[in-house]
């Protein structure tokens, strides 16, 4: 910190920094210096503390989400250029799609409409999921953060994943004609 | 004390007043305006549904069924997730291609996860000898388990052979 | 001198950047705190919490893909229509005859997509790594709230082009709000405007999408990032047992 140059000589070729304690000292009514005290780095020294330093944002975390952003925006250029959005016929009330298929975020939702009733799968599961999120910070008080310190809400949460990933899966590629179970790599039926 | 207890009562009115009238112009905004444009739909002759078939009236979105002389209304919604059911010839039977819902020819609830059976429509003899549907008029299918017709599939579901 | 010094330490430079030095912590802590856009980034971060391992960067990502879609979106604006007499095809002539039409409409699209991937890993991530714990509770919800508006603009967007997907995937999710008990179709009429999908539907879809879920987000994920900058050294490091 202390070699650093001060505000105005960035470039170093400049004139040598005046010498703090030959510099006038600035005299505040009824105030007195009373000794310049050498600055020790405010970094510890272990390891262990330094995961736990503060640094600043700027550029240490600027600079990785510049790339993050740039690596993004690479992706959906790739994706874009690679595969067109797709464009069925024009929307007609008198003739359902064979299979009719939602959005594939909604796919768990459809596949657990066509075993429940309605009102539990469109109504009080959605709710209940929501409702359950909002409620988790609230629900596991504990103050621990390792996963292995928090087992029951971190096996009810991958236990809930995990389900709605598999009905994602089965609702958006293994279901064809009237619902009916398909393999993806013998007709594809999926819509994105 | 009188006065700001006064004055707090009037900001709170006041917010209230505010939210209520925003609340109502709302409302009154999003509130459907009903199609207005249905109506009585003048379909076939009597003796034009087959006895034992099915015929579909487009502008009304339903389907008219003759069984013993007796004509009824049906319409093309699903009662599950308001998908169009269509007929399926070879099983003489209604199969809805979202969640697999089935009905019989009268949609009566067969199988699946509608929660009753086909809504019907009014119908009736005009003056000039057809029917009319009156798609005004919709009263909710049959509860699941009510099967008058209680006929058995004639033959294979037109979904299970799709793949 | 970097050619950003330079004008940095121009008159006009300094009226704009107040504070045009970044030599010392100090310099960039000021720099940070006079300018609009890095604002909403705290000054200092623990040195676990900026790599990697930690956020995957899920969460900027997600704003990354959201700027994205805002952009590509405004340019779709253009060539649009909501009528369902001309949305059809005005999605063809975007395909078809607007320079980068198709381009624009894929990037839209899959934008989408990822974003909504995107937000939810964001969610498990910051589970699994405990961030919703004190003080940062209510901040969890927030991000509830945005994940549900995330869905909500990605469902809106899907009526737009007007096609057999658009029309029967939206048939199928508003019907499903007529199973609300009570209220459920009072809902599903206001949603759609009518008694079915219809032109009235395809307008009050485009008005959520382009103009009300997209505002609501702006509002909701500044907070969201407030939030995360007021929180990020306030939580002390747990003594956890092994």
């Amino acid at each position: 910190m202390s070699d650093l140059p001060t505000p105005g000589h960035t470039d170093g070729t400049s004139t040598p920094l005046p010498n703090p304690l030959s510099a006038k000292p600035t005299v505040i009514e009824g105030r007195r210096v009373l000794g310049i005290v050498p600055g020790k780095p405010a970094a510890g020294e272990s390891k262990d503390h330094a995961e736990q330093d503060a640094v600043m944002v700027w550029p240490h975390l600027l600079v990785r989400h510049a790339v993050v952003a740039v690596a993004t925006l690479l992706v959906v250029l790739i994706i874009s250029l690679a595969f067109d959005a797709p464009l069925r016929e024009i929307a007609n009330p008198t003739n359902t799609p064979n299979p009719e298929k939602a959005p594939w975020y909604f796919a768990a939702l459809q596949e657990l409409l066509a075993h429940f009733h309605p009102l539990v799968a469109g109504v009080l599961v959605p709710g209940a999921i929501l409702i359950g999120l909002a409620a988790l910070p609230y629900i596991d008080r504990s103050d621990f953060i390792k996963p292995k310190h928090r087992k029951v809400a971190v096996n009810t949460f991958t236990t809930f994943l995990v389900i709605w990933i598999v009905l994602t899966l089965v609702g958006f590629a293994f279901r064809g004609p009237n619902w009916g179970w398909v393999w993806p790599w013998v007709e594809w039926h999926g819509e994105l | 004390m009188q006065r700001r207890n006064f004055l707090s009562n009037l900001w709170k009115g006041a917010v209230t007043l505010i939210a209520a009238a925003g609340a109502w112009t709302t409302w009154d905004l999003l509130r459907p305006v009903s199609a207005g444009a249905t109506g009585r739909v003048r379909a076939v002759s009597p003796d034009a549904v087959p006895e034992g078939g099915v015929i579909e009236i487009r502008a009304a979105r339903a389907y008219l069924v003759k069984i013993d002389d007796q004509i009824t209304a049906i319409s093309e919604k699903c009662t599950h997730l308001g998908c169009r059911v269509p007929y399926c010839d070879s099983s003489s039977q209604f199969e809805c291609p979202c969640h697999g819902s089935v009905f019989n020819r009268l949609g009566e609830f067969q199988a699946g996860p509608a929660p009753r059976g086909l809504d019907r429509y009014a119908v009736e003899v005009g003056e000039d000898g057809l029917l009319y549907i009156d798609t005004d008029t919709l009263e909710d299918g049959p509860a699941p388990g009510v099967d008058t017709l209680n006929e058995p599939p004639t033959g294979p579901s037109c979904t299970e052979g799709s793949h | 001198m970097t050619i950003m010094d330079r004008v940095r330490n121009t008159t006009v430079g300094r009226s704009i950047f107040r504070s045009p030095d970044r030599a010392t912590d100090r310099d960039r802590a000021a720099g940070h705190w006079s300018n609009f856009f890095l604002h909403i980034y705290p000054v200092k971060m623990r040195r676990a919490e900026i790599g990697f391992r930690y956020s995957w960067y899920l969460g900027a990502i997600s704003t990354v893909l959201f700027g994205s879609l805002v952009a590509s979106g405004i340019y779709l604006m253009f060539f649009y229509v909501p009528s369902p007499a001309s949305a059809y095809t005005n999605i063809q002539t975007i395909q078809t005859e607007v320079a980068f039409g198709q381009y624009i409409r894929n990037v839209h699209r899959w934008s989408a997509h990822l974003m909504v991937l995107a937000v939810a890993a964001h969610m498990a991530r910051v589970f699994y790594r405990g961030a919703y714990k004190k003080p940062k509770e209510f901040n969890w919800v927030i991000g509830v709230v945005l994940l549900v508006l995330t869905l909500l603009l990605s469902f809106t967007g899907y009526l737009l082009p007007w096609d057999q997907l658009a029309f029967w995937a939206v048939t199928v999710g508003t019907e499903m709000a007529a199973y609300v008990p009570l209220l459920g179709e009072t809902i599903r009429e206001v949603l759609l405007g009518g008694d079915t999908v219809g032109s009235a539907t395809l307008l009050r879809f485009y008005v959520l999408h382009v103009a009300v879920l997209p505002v609501a987000v702006v509002l909701t994920l500044s907070i969201h990032l407030w939030r995360w900058r007021k929180d990020a050294m306030l939580d002390t490091p747990r003594e956890e047992p092994e």
